[in-house]
């Protein structure tokens, strides 16, 4: 489904990922896991399209398709969704008129008609009561005004609208309490279906108790230094990442 | 929505011959009016009495070239005038807006909130005078101009200007110019909103409070319309 090969970025003249390989395949829940500045920030812009990052080296295919070569939005059209670190906050667009905006358009290259009110009303209750958000978010603006437990449901909801093939997650559980941390993480953990993927980007192994990962990478210095199964997790939790990148 | 109008709300005369508006609101009066801002431009003179409300908000979406003269004259206490504008400009239109409003008397408020969106090469002068007269105590008067420029060579000449006499006063104003946010482009497009879609959204965004200002459901709806086909270049 996603494969990153040899893929090298830097920001202005820096060089931050310096060949990273990965594969992702149906069904799989990857977990990138590293220390501060090992670079997992960059991959994830990288993989979402942001245009500060420059790819230097190596490919990126997802179903076949170059990825580098595509605009933001023919990512998220082709199936691609983004959790962000930090959200932003959109004043003046309400949550409701911008997922109706996202929807449509993923709805128009599939080759099918927007939603009708009733249905499209219907559908953001439904999603929105998977992360228990209010019903009151609808009318705000896109995360104006909203903590960042809220802002953070508000990225698995619309994540839950836009039904992705693939969810990337970067920190996703940064800033979370404990509550939030349970509600994001059943909330992606009941969006899974045999035919997406997760890749969870993260610092700590705390979310990865509930969303369970099949392979875990180490992210380090700008390269994979080891991949394994979950049991990885709890070894850099006692460890720390001191000691993985020999 | 026109501004060769002829409006009677209750005792308040609107006079008018070809390019120049009076407009003379008895004392306890109300009137809201919004004008589409018509090629060329037009001079108002308002006058407020004791009591007397205005709300006012010019539109001008797409005018090629117009100059306003506006004299506001608070000249009733506790007269309170809301004056508005909303300015969408491209290819090479110029707008002028030249306000002087005066608080002739104590005890009165006024706002000004006009905001702009100029690509091309576009021109829009925003030249705004509060005048406070000695002894108008207790005076509210606030006024700000907020422009998006979409172009390098779309220019914005915005003079906030205040001159005040009196010593008990509350009075703010400012200018800002910005452009389109790129954090919220790419946040939306992250999405699957099109850049063209994004950048529609956030324009109608940086224009929403003007537009929510305006009293009449009907007439938010009619420029909303108006706005939209204008953005989507239909």
């Amino acid at each position: 489904m996603l494969s990153i090969r040899n893929l090298h970025a830097s920001v202005g003249d820096k060089e931050i990922l310096k060949g990273i390989n990965i594969d992702v395949h149906p069904g799989e829940v990857h977990a990138i896991m590293g220390p501060n500045g090992a670079g997992k920030s960059t991959l994830s812009a990288v993989l979402a399209g942001r245009e500060s990052y420059k790819v230097t080296e190596g490919e990126v295919l997802f179903e076949g398709r170059n990825l580098l070569e595509m605009s933001p939005e023919e990512r998220s059209w082709a199936g691609i969704f983004l959790g962000f670190q930090y959200p932003i906050e959109v004043p003046g667009v309400s949550n409701v008129n911008f997922m109706k905006a996202a929807l449509a358009e993923h709805r128009a290259h599939k080759g099918l008609e927007p939603l009708g009110s009733a249905a499209f009303l219907k559908l953001m209750r439904e999603k929105m009561a998977l992360v228990e958000m209010d019903a009151s978010f609808s009318s705000r603006g896109v995360n104006v005004g909203f903590s960042g437990g809220e802002k953070k449901r508000n990225e698995i909801f619309q994540m839950a609208m836009l039904e992705p093939k693939l969810a990337i997650l970067d920190e996703t559980d940064s800033g979370l309490d404990v509550d939030a941390l349970r509600i994001v993480g059943n909330g992606v953990t009941k969006l899974k279906n045999p035919g997406s993927a997760t890749i969870v980007i993260t610092h700590y192994q705390r979310l990865l108790d509930y969303i369970v990962p099949d392979v875990i990478h180490i992210l380090y210095k700008g390269r994979i230094v080891k991949t394994a199964g979950r049991e990885l997790a709890l070894e850099i939790e006692r460890n720390g990442y001191e000691g993985l990148a020999e | 929505m026109n501004s060769g109008i002829t409006i009677i709300n209750g005792r308040t005369q609107i006079t008018g011959s070809g390019d120049s508006v009076r407009i003379d609101l008895p004392a306890g009066e109300s009137l809201d009016l919004c004008l589409m801002q018509e090629p060329g431009g037009k001079d108002f003179e308002i006058n407020l009495s004791e009591g007397a409300e205005l709300g006012m908000t010019l539109i001008c979406i797409g005018c090629p070239e117009a100059v306003n003269r506006m004299r506001i004259n608070l000249n009733g206490p506790h007269s309170r005038v809301s004056l508005n504008g909303l300015y969408l400009l491209r290819g090479e239109a110029r707008l002028e807006n030249h306000i002087v409003l005066s608080h002739n008397c104590p005890e009165c408020r006024s706002s000004q909130l006009f905001k702009g969106i100029l690509e091309d090469k576009a021109t829009a002068v925003f030249d705004a005078l509060i005048k406070v007269v000695p002894g108008a105590q207790k005076t509210e008067a606030f006024q700000r101009n907020d422009n998006l420029l979409l172009s390098p060579q779309a220019r914005v000449h915005s003079e906030p200007q205040l001159e005040i006499y009196a010593d008990d006063v509350k009075c703010s104003h400012g200018a800002t110019n910005g452009v389109l946010n790129e954090d919220e482009l790419f946040y939306m497009r992250s999405r699957g909103i099109s850049l063209a879609q994004a950048r529609i959204l956030q324009q109608l965004s940086f224009v929403g409070e003007v537009i929510e200002a305006i009293p009449s459901e009907q007439i938010r709806q009619e420029i909303l319309s108006i706005l939209e086909q204008y953005l989507r270049r239909q």
